[in-house]
């Protein structure tokens, strides 16, 4: 079987995403990475580009980031082959068996496609060993799309690019209303930091305007499923759970006892967030300082 | 400009979804059902430009049971100019298809669709169709503006916006923004009552169904949650302490 990885980078270096998929592709048969390189292409374009190498490939894997989902989405209608987004879990073997969440995370399915298929995989599904070597990448150049220019980028002012992408983060550090206002994001921000994890929110703050919308983690937000996510301040409403409740290990803090976070928390603090997280930055700081 | 939006008819998102004995589908009975999220904002997109330029109309089609027609008769409420439905059953590269048919009859300079639709969550529907009309798309679209002759389209990347002139067709699958869809109002309900939603049957499209398709294996609620540690000895300093402690030695996330 031949397995085909849509590659991509940030600052410079491949996303975790991408080695994760090389590792677990690795021992199953032959394996192609590839990373698409132009300027600000358009997916129809990208699709394009891949289609001849995707063509022999059993398996077409990329990370079920932005790009991710909707450049593997146009592929594979390119090429007449089943798609799976959003893959958590998968098995293959005469077909591709995946687990993915459906009805906003409200149910978990499992689901089937014969083989050739093309997969988009969550971040953070596959561990990654430690010391898996780079895979080799091949370059393919992508180029215009008639009928579409490009023609600038609006930069969001104070959106978290500085820190590890929300999609990809091994720990978030998300915030709610129960923050009260915007200058108290710095209060997120300090325990982010010395976490080296992502900030994400509820929609109450991007409704808001506090946060920028990429950070809205939930059924209209981003779906994300770090090692930790502590949630400050948020009530824990449907809409919200469907874009967490997938993490591994889920903090909570919220001064209301019945909050329904708690119903899906492994650590619950009942208590004011502006005492609380203060004090818990500064005792992650100990430990980290004593390594 | 000429706008046609594709809608799908979803469970409610307040609503608790149950899978039924079998764990093929969920229970639909007594189901309240919505617009999809994505597809809302998607008339709100379509709407402001028609706010800014009467000349642009705006339309609905939805592919699916009976039932959907609700959905569309919101949507001409909200203030969309006319609806179709397309009844019948179809996913993924059948489905892209069978809109694709449709498109193509209506000819719109501009097609919205939602970045995913929330039952499937896949996704797939609008770039699956702008592939099947050989048109670009552009993904995770917040805002929409018209020009002579073009459209803008600002596309949600990490850190902004990719702005993107289409010189029309284009395909555009649109993204939460930060404008929330408008009620209906009721003058608009009133309206919408009397308007005509033609209707047709998949098979009258021909569609192409060849290719891949995703079978649903089993469908299962979510591992359930819960039974979590409530932290309380001692002042919050202590509790503090406490978490680093267990995220180290216990859950060892730390
Ligand atoms: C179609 C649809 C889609 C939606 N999509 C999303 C989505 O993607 N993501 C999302 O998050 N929501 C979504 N929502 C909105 C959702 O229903 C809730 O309104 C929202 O999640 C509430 O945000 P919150 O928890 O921050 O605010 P609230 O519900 O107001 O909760 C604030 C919490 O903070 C606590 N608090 C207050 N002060 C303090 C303090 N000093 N210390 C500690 N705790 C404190 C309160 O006890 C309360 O529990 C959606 C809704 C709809 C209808
Ligand atoms: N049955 C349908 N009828 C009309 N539009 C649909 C249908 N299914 C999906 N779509 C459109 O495609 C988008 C993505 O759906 P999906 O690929 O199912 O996540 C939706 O937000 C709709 O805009």
């Amino acid at each position: 079987m031949k397995t085909l990885i849509v590659a991509e980078r940030k600052d410079g270096k491949l996303r975790r995403v991408t080695l994760e998929l090389a590792a677990w592709a690795a021992g199953k048969g032959e394996v192609e990475v590839v990373e698409l390189t132009g300027e600000r292409f358009s997916p129809g374009a990208a699709a394009q580009a891949l289609a001849a190498r995707a063509e022999g490939a059993q398996l077409v894997l990329a990370g079920a980031t932005a790009f991710g989902r909707d450049t593997g989405a146009r592929l594979a209608a390119k090429l007449g082959r089943a798609y799976i987004s959003e893959a958590m879990a998968l098995d293959v073997a005469d077909a591709v068996t995946a687990q993915r969440s459906a009805y906003a995370g409200k149910v978990r399915a499992t689901v089937r496609a014969p083989l050739p298929a093309v997969v988009s995989v969550r971040p953070n599904t596959f561990p990654l060993p430690a010391g898996a070597k780079e895979p080799s990448v091949t370059a393919i150049a992508v180029g215009a799309e008639p009928g579409l220019t490009f023609e600038r980028f609006e930069a969001i002012p104070d959106s978290g690019t500085g820190r590890v992408s929300l999609a990809e983060a091994r720990v978030i550090v998300s915030a709610g209303r129960g923050l009260k206002a915007p200058e108290n994001w710095k209060l997120v921000e300090e325990l982010a930091d010395v976490l080296g994890a992502a900030t994400a929110a509820s929609r109450a703050v991007t409704d808001a305007g506090w946060r920028p919308n990429e950070e809205q983690v939930g059924q209209t937000g981003k779906t994300v499923a770090p090692d930790l996510y502590i949630a400050l301040g948020i009530s824990g409403a449907i809409q919200h759970l469907a874009g967490m409740t997938s993490s591994k290990v889920i903090v909570a803090v919220n001064r209301d006892p019945d909050a329904d976070i708690f119903k899906v928390c492994d650590y619950g603090i009942v208590g004011d967030l502006f005492e609380f997280v203060p004090r818990f930055t500064e005792a992650v700081k100990t430990v980290k300082a004593q390594g | 400009m000429k706008i046609l939006i594709c809608l799908k008819q979803v469970p409610d998102s307040t609503v608790r979804v149950k899978v039924a004995p079998g764990g093929k589908d969920i229970v639909t009975e007594g189901m309240t059902w919505a617009i999809s999220p994505y597809d809302e904002y998607a008339i709100e997109l379509a709407l402001e430009v028609k706010d800014g330029d009467p000349t642009t109309t705006v339309s609905v089609v939805s592919v699916g049971p009976a039932r959907a027609r609700d959905a569309l008769r919101q949507a001409l409420a909200m203030g969309c100019d006319d609806a179709s439905l397309v009844v019948g059953e179809a996913s993924g590269l059948g489905l892209s298809r069978a809109l694709a048919k449709v498109v193509m009859e209506a000819k719109p300079d501009v097609v919205l669709c939602g970045k995913q639709a929330s039952d499937d969550d896949q996704g797939f529907i609008g770039p699956a169709l702008a592939e099947a009309l050989s048109w670009p798309h552009v993904p995770f679209v917040t805002k929409l503006a018209g020009a002579s002759g073009a459209v803008e389209a600002w596309r949600e990347t990490e850190g902004g916006h990719e702005v993107w002139k289409a010189s029309a067709p284009v395909v555009l699958t649109v993204q939460k923004s930060a404008k929330e869809p408008r009620y209906p109002s009721l003058p608009g309900i009133m309206k919408a009552k009397k308007k005509e939603i033609p209707e047709r049957e998949i098979v009258s499209l021909n569609v192409d169904t060849s290719g891949q398709t995703l079978e649903i294996a089993s469908l299962e609620p979510p591992p359930v949650r819960g039974g979590g540690k409530m932290l309380k000895d001692g002042d919050m300093a202590a509790i503090a302490a406490d978490l680093v402690r267990l995220l180290r030695e216990e859950a060892k996330v730390l």
